[in-house]
């Protein structure tokens, strides 16, 4: 099994004048490729923090990060960026699309901006991905005129178009409704299932976390319990 | 280029504030190529006014200086005093001529022998300028035949042309006679062949004109001339081609701008106001952009934020606000060059009873290149700091946000 996450010691302390205050504490944690996990754990314990360092938008006060086999945590800043951009996908909590753009440039965007335009390739994957989450109809709709659903349905889309290693989700269906929510966790398990795309998803809902194929839980800025198995295969 | 692309849909998804950008920075380039035109059709205006009817460069003679005499049979310091008794003349004038014409800066030349004068008439006496000039070249420096309005410009072996003013002061109109005595004590009757009106009251009340060879015995010159009058084909050559002939011939010469100081003066202080009107509307033009351009880029925090979260360059998100500034200079100040050109033709067909435009304005003069160059320069050094801002998003704050 390809070993797509390895973090170790991971601590985080964030200073304010001379108060400190820590909020993660030592996280041991690995991820292998094809894993769907889901990282709970009650407000405040951590979870978010710890998911801004793996997607390298936060950098570790200590500990070892490494991603697909390059140890991540000393890059520069430029050096994220470009990493995030080949390697990581996001999906948020909002959709955070561009809304003077359609659904197919959204979805391109991460791979036109850096190569300076959206090639024939990318228009393609891009096609290929909205079809692939069921907006075939929706491609050159605005992404102001999309539903909620849609527009994070297009947020995944947009988190797959480069290919990533791995796919971090930072509460994916908490802005969703209960139909909305089920379809796009779904899809999520489909392109996990069919792809072996690496998905970690930050959630407090116990349904979406059901549905994940390993379950962590964060108290207090630790590692409390590491259960693997959905429950439908429990 | 994609940064060119995200540039335009952000400004299409504001169309009536990019719309109002865009006016403001075309209505300061407007108000620049205005004051440009204008001022620069002032400067024409007062310079035409200034050396239409009078010439560009006055070759003279040196100044003649008192020598101090030393040496051993001398005891005490002596001078060489300077004769009074012949004026000083351009003998050699000739070939002075002859340089001149192979001159092509030049465009006309007038040999002339000048000097001061009473006219009497009866009782009445009054002090006058008398040019003498070779009649065949009475117009060359200023237009004296044409704006004959009594009589004609035939001036003859002993004629006269007047100005009306002069006329007016002495009682006098064409054909009558006057006496004329010269500085050198020289008298002689003389017929008013003409009396001319050019508008310019320095040559209707004091100048006479009288052809050279009437002159030359009035002012006893039988050989030389006293000065030669120069027109150039550009004015503003004057200084330099003052300079050359000064050192060619060694005589004394002089451009229009040293006999005009108070107009150099003049034209000086209104290009410093022009420029501090221009300085101020680029002024306005970059706060506007900049303030414009740090509300979007504030806005678009968030969207800017997710472009940094999924990895997109600091550089383009650049060049995406930079280009927004480029855009909006380079339309803007497009149509408010057009704007300021059609605006300068519009006020320069307005014209005054006598035919003359009212705003001394000259619309091909309105400084074009200078105000596209500098508002879209203007405009993109307005959006460096937002686009700064823009590019240095923290991805996680905005996010949360």
């Amino acid at each position: 099994m390809t070993r797509v996450l390895e973090a170790t010691g991971i601590e985080k302390v964030f200073r304010n004048g001379d108060e400190e205050t820590r909020v993660l504490n030592g996280i041991d944690l690995t991820l292998d490729k094809g894993e769907l996990v889901a990282l709970l754990g009650a407000s405040g314990s951590g979870k978010s923090t710890l998911l801004s360092i793996i997607g390298l938008l936060l950098r570790p006060t200590a500990g070892s990060l490494t991603i697909s086999g390059e140890r991540v945590d000393r890059l520069s800043e430029r050096e994220r960026a470009r990493f995030r951009n080949r390697r990581l996908g996001f999906v948020f909590q909002f959709h955070h699309l561009l809304p003077d753009f359609t659904a197919m440039e959204n979805v391109a965007f991460p791979a036109a901006a850096p190569a300076g335009g959206i090639s024939r390739v990318m228009r393609d994957r891009a096609r290929d991905l909205l079809t692939r989450v069921g907006l075939e109809d929706r491609i050159d709709f605005p992404a102001t005129r999309l539903s909620g659903g849609q527009k994070q349905r297009v947020a995944i889309a947009r988190a797959l178009m480069n290919r990533p290693d791995l796919i971090i989700a930072d509460e994916p269906t908490g802005n969703l409704d209960r139909e909305s929510a089920d379809r796009v966790l779904d899809l999520m398990r489909e392109v996990n299932r069919e792809d072996g795309g690496t998905f970690m998803i930050c959630t407090h809902d116990e349904g979406v976390a059901a549905r994940c194929s390993r379950r962590l839980t964060l108290i207090d800025g630790q590692l409390a319990s590491n259960v693997s198995g959905t429950v439908d295969a429990l | 280029m994609f940064a060119l692309q995200v540039a335009r849909r952000y400004m299409l998804s504001n169309p009536s504030q990019t719309l109002l950008l865009i006016a403001g920075v075309a209505l300061g380039v407007t108000v620049f190529v205005f004051i440009t035109a204008l001022i620069a059709g002032l400067a024409i205006r007062l310079t035409d006014q200034v050396t239409g009817n009078s010439a560009h460069i006055s070759l003279e003679p040196p100044t003649r200086v008192a020598r101090v005499l030393t040496g051993p049979d001398l005891p005490v310091e002596s001078v060489a005093l300077v004769s009074t008794f012949q004026r000083q003349q351009i003998r050699d004038w000739p070939m002075v001529v002859e340089l001149l014409r192979s001159n092509p800066d030049v465009s006309a030349i007038s040999t002339q022998i000048s000097g001061s004068a009473f006219l009497v008439k009866s009782e009445a006496v009054t002090a006058v300028s008398i040019i003498g000039v070779d009649p065949q070249g009475i117009d060359a420096i200023s237009q004296i035949t044409p704006n004959i309005m009594d009589g004609n410009g035939d001036l003859g072996a002993d004629g006269l042309l007047i100005g009306v003013r002069m006329a007016e002061n002495l009682g006098l109109s064409a054909g009558q006679s006057i006496l004329l005595r010269t500085e050198r004590g020289v008298e002689r009757q003389l017929t008013v062949k003409g009396v001319f009106s050019t508008g310019l009251q320095s040559l209707d009340e004091r100048v006479a004109f009288m052809s050279l060879q009437t002159a030359r015995p009035l002012f006893v010159l039988p050989q030389g001339v006293t000065n030669i009058e120069v027109k150039l084909k550009d004015p503003e050559d004057a200084r330099a081609t003052a300079r050359f002939l000064a050192e060619a011939t060694g005589l004394r010469a002089t451009p229009w701008q040293e006999k005009n100081l108070s107009l150099e003066d003049a034209l000086q202080a209104q290009g410093q106001t022009g420029t501090l009107i221009q300085i101020f509307s680029l002024i306005s033009i970059i706060i506007g952009v900049a303030s414009a351009l740090v509300l979007s880029a504030y806005r678009r925090r968030g969207e800017v934020g997710i472009m940094r979260a999924f990895g997109v360059p600091g550089g383009f998100i650049l060049w995406v606000f930079l280009l927004q500034g480029l855009l909006i200079g380079l339309i803007g100040g497009l149509i408010g060059c057009a704007t300021g050109y059609g605006l300068c033709v519009w006020l320069e067909g307005i014209t005054r009873v006598d035919g003359v435009p009212a705003l001394p304005i000259a619309p091909a003069q309105g400084g074009y290149v200078a105000a596209l160059v500098l508002t879209t320069l203007g405009a993109v050094i307005a959006s460096i700091l937002p686009a700064r801002s823009a590019s240095k998003v923290d991805p996680l704050e905005a996010i949360q946000q």
